[in-house]
């Protein structure tokens, strides 16, 4: 699969090279209350971000999240599934409105997207298989590491983690891996870490939350050291429509005030993950 | 006053720097029953599929029926209605039944009605002897059936003449007969034919003119009579002796 | 089934150097795996003792019994009759392929609770894609095959170029293209119009030369009867050629068609809900995600035999003429 990302990176610089399509000041905003719904781009493999519940519908703290912004803004909300890597490649032609699927807002995406409002932060863990040896991080040095592709745990196992967004905490690296594999998803990466100790993987960079879920569910793996950095995670929109970002940064705000936030993220992760530890 | 159906004026043929046709003039009259021999590659079979531009000719003028050929498709179109051809090899549709092989070209070129067109196609097939093999495929039948099927389907287009490229060539001997047979009993009908064959008995019992035909030129013609009994050029007494040896 | 001889020969399963040479490898091969922890070993614990302390003997042992019933099972089959045979060896390997599946531990509750929306959405989804997508394909090829045997350099250009480009191009590179480059170009096509697209001119470029070299097969000898008969082109090709063209660009387009079913997963990356998006979706959050895998798995598999089934009754159908 890292094909895929190499691909879709290909055909958005192929797609830059071409003249952009500039964004009215506020039409994504009236398209959206004159459309009454306003459409999100999140993903449907990330539990229990985002994910499809038992009555085949689309569930997880980052829906309630829409769905509660969605509130805030008066209008009902619509999702759609398309990949990560077309999601975060930008140029989204009115697909969809809003990105709610846990982005990271760095600096290289900055460019391409406003961060109207960062909504939690996860702790990024590394999970072992459970015969593994290892005690401290450090341990994993030279080891071969799985990540999903593009994404802020690749950054870190590459050691080329760069959180530049506000409120970040500072992070170290605790070690240099051998090889890094990269997946389309992090479950897949979990998939070959379970096969055995170091039998495909010897360790995964995944949220803290999707780990403990992977442990529940029986696979055979297990957190090592603390979690490795806080990563702020973002409501994500196109550059170009002020009001739309302003409308979002104020219903997140409202949220937080209220403490439905909080009470989202203990609902889903069972601790209030909306600030850092 | 005869009416000339196929009229042939210094037709010159190449293929690429290849000179096939060398100067060709021939009219045939309606009625007319003309036998074209000659050695392989003597652009004798050449000469007929120009007739209906299966072949286009680079120099001189074919008119048929009145029409001159040319490459204009609408010409051509309506000089292939009014001539029928029959091949060495059948090429019968082998997807469709004797019978709608024989039914299409009037259905679809003449907008015949099916029933009628059906009438016409068991009447042509009684006259060839095989209606009873009418709801057959053509890779049912013997090769001589089939040959006899294929003169069937062109006389439903009821032409003005008809061509014959080495009909019995493909056929084993005791086929043979039965599609001359067939020839022979259209050629009495008064049918305008124009055959090219080696079954030189065929050609004395039924042409009014043999012609032959040498390296792309005709070299001699004449009734059957003088040609077989007095060839005058030496290329035809050539070809006659070893034609006629066994 | 190829044309056969009229020799009698003996039947090669019953000839004693294969049975010895088939036993001598199936006992190899199983000498290589340890299998005394499987339920194999359980099943020879009368025999082997406690299955995980029998070491090499029980290995030894459990190679033996399968060599064993392995060798009998071909020599019996070996005596029945061809309809039979091939019976008996289907119901085999699925059974073979049942248990492999059963090896999983799956949850055939959530499968079962999982399979109707599996169809309604992601089945479905994936049928009307393909079909739609090889209708558009279908009536590309016949347009890119006349154009390639056409003598205008113009259409045999565009034609040439299209085969070579969509071709050439990965299926997955042309879905992106299509989904990200397009609206560069002002038109904003939604992710399953972009699917289909992609799809049609992908399958569109492979069925034009199936359809050509189909076209190509038939003998020069129908053209002349049908000219000289006075049949313009359109009729030419619709009634005489094409017809007959078909037995031949029938079988691989039917492989086409297989594929094409397969290959519309790929559609799954610009967020179509698929049977492979919901395969990969489904089971996520519980993380029974291989019951979904071989729930899809099925699924496809099924739609492919119909498709197979399908095909073997139209080349039937067209073997009509050549009976003699």
């Amino acid at each position: 699969m890292m094909k895929t990302s190499t691909l879709a990176a290909l055909v958005a610089s192929l797609s830059l090279s071409l003249a952009a399509v500039p964004a009215q000041a506020g039409a994504v905003l009236d398209r959206v209350l004159v459309a009454k719904t306003l459409k999100v781009a999140t993903d449907a493999n990330w539990a229990p971000q985002s994910f499809v519940n038992d009555k085949n519908e689309m569930d997880g703290f980052d829906i309630d999240v829409a769905k509660e912004i969605g509130k805030h803004l008066g209008v009902s909300v619509e999702f759609v599934t398309p990949g990560w890597d077309i999601i975060t490649a930008g140029k989204w032609q009115g697909r969809w409105d809003m990105h709610v699927g846990s982005m990271t807002p760095t600096k290289a995406r900055a460019e391409i997207f406003d961060f109207p409002a960062v909504y939690y932060y996860t702790p990024a863990a590394v999970a072992v298989h459970k015969d593994n040896k290892a005690e401290k991080l450090s341990d994993l040095e030279g080891k071969v590491v799985g990540v999903t592709a593009t994404s802020t745990f690749e950054a870190y196992a590459n050691q080329d983690l760069t959180l530049d967004a506000a409120g970040a905490p500072p992070f170290t690296y605790d070690f240099k891996a051998g090889e890094v594999k990269s997946y389309a998803n992090s479950t897949t990466a979990f998939d070959d870490l379970r096969l055995g100790d170091g039998t495909r993987l010897d360790a995964v960079v995944s949220t803290l939350p999707s780990i403990l879920d992977a442990e529940k569910a029986g696979y055979p793996i297990k957190q090592l050291g603390k979690p490795v950095f806080f990563e702020p995670l973002a409501v994500a929109v196109e550059h170009g429509d002020k009001e739309l970002s302003e409308k979002i940064a104020e219903a997140v705000k409202a949220m937080q005030a209220d403490g439905t936030l909080s009470k989202l993220s203990v609902k889903w992760y069972g601790v209030d993950y909306t600030v850092t530890q | 006053m005869s009416e000339k159906i196929i009229d042939v004026r210094n037709v010159s043929k190449w293929y690429g720097a290849f000179r096939v046709l060398t100067d060709v003039n021939l009219t045939v009259e309606k009625g007319e029953r003309i036998v074209i021999c000659g050695p392989s590659g003597s652009g004798k079979s050449t000469l007929i599929r120009c007739f209906n531009r299966l072949e286009a000719h680079q120099e001189g003028d074919i008119v048929v029926n009145g029409i001159p050929l040319h490459d204009k498709m609408r010409n051509v179109g309506e000089v292939r209605k009014n001539v029928g051809m029959v091949f060495q090899h059948f090429n019968l549709f082998p997807h469709m039944t004797v019978l709608m092989n024989c039914m299409v070209g009037p259905m679809w070129i003449k907008g015949v009605s099916q029933a009628e067109a059906r009438k016409t196609a068991l009447k042509f097939l009684e006259r060839v002897r095989i209606p009873e093999q009418a709801d057959k495929y053509p890779v049912q039948l013997s090769g001589g059936q089939q040959q006899r099927v294929a003169i069937a389907r062109s006389l439903c287009m009821q032409p003005a003449v008809m061509l014959f490229d080495e009909p019995t060539s493909a056929l084993d001997p005791e086929m043979v007969s039965e599609v001359l047979d067939t020839m022979t009993g259209l050629a009495r009908d008064g049918m305008t034919m124009v055959c090219v064959t080696h079954e030189m008995a065929f050609a004395r019992a039924v042409a009014d003119r043999v012609i032959f035909m040498n390296a792309g030129q005709i070299v001699e013609q004449g009734k059957p009579d003088e040609f077989f009994g007095n060839p005058q050029h030496e290329r035809t007494k050539l070809f006659l002796s070893q034609i006629l040896k066994h | 089934m190829l044309y056969p001889d009229t020799v009698e020969s003996e039947v090669l399963v019953h000839k004693p150097w294969f049975v010895a040479v088939m036993f001598a490898a199936i006992f190899a091969l199983f000498l290589a795996f340890d299998l005394t922890g499987t339920s194999m070993g359980e099943l020879m614990r009368p025999v082997i003792g406690e299955p995980l302390e029998s070491g090499l003997y029980g290995r030894f042992a459990i190679a033996f019994v399968i060599a064993v019933l392995f060798c009998l099972n071909i020599v019996l089959i070996g005596f029945a009759s061809l309809r039979v045979q091939i019976t008996i060896v289907w119901l085999e390997l699925l059974l073979l392929f049942l248990a492999f599946f059963k090896t999983f531990n799956l949850s055939l509750p959530f499968m079962a609770e999982k399979l109707p929306f599996l169809i309604t959405q992601g089945l479905f989804t994936t049928i009307y894609v393909s079909a739609i997508s090889i209708v558009i394909a279908s009536c590309i090829a016949i347009l890119g095959a006349v154009a390639k045997l056409s003598t205008n350099g113009f259409a045999y250009a565009i034609a040439s170029f299209y085969t070579s480009f969509f071709r050439g191009l990965p299926l997955l590179m042309q879905v992106y293209l299509i989904y990200l480059g397009l609206p560069q170009l002002g038109f904003i096509i939604d992710a399953v119009p972009a699917g289909i697209l992609a799809l049609s001119l992908c399958y569109g470029a492979y069925m034009t030369e199936i359809f050509r070299s189909g076209i190509q097969s038939i003998d020069r000898g129908q053209w002349e009867a049908s000219r000289s008969i006075g049949f313009g082109f359109g009729i030419t090709m619709r009634k005489i050629i094409l017809p007959q063209a078909l037995p031949v660009i029938i079988p691989p387009t039917g492989n086409q068609f297989i594929s094409m079913l397969k290959d519309s997963s790929l559609v799954s990356v610009i967020g179509v809900w698929e049977l492979m998006f919901l395969a990969r979706t489904l089971g996520q959050k519980s993380f029974q995600h291989m019951e979904m895998l071989i729930s899809a798995a099925m699924l496809y598999w099924g739609v492919s035999i119909c498709l197979e089934l399908i095909q073997s009754r139209i080349e039937r159908h067209y073997a009509r003429s050549k009976v003699r």
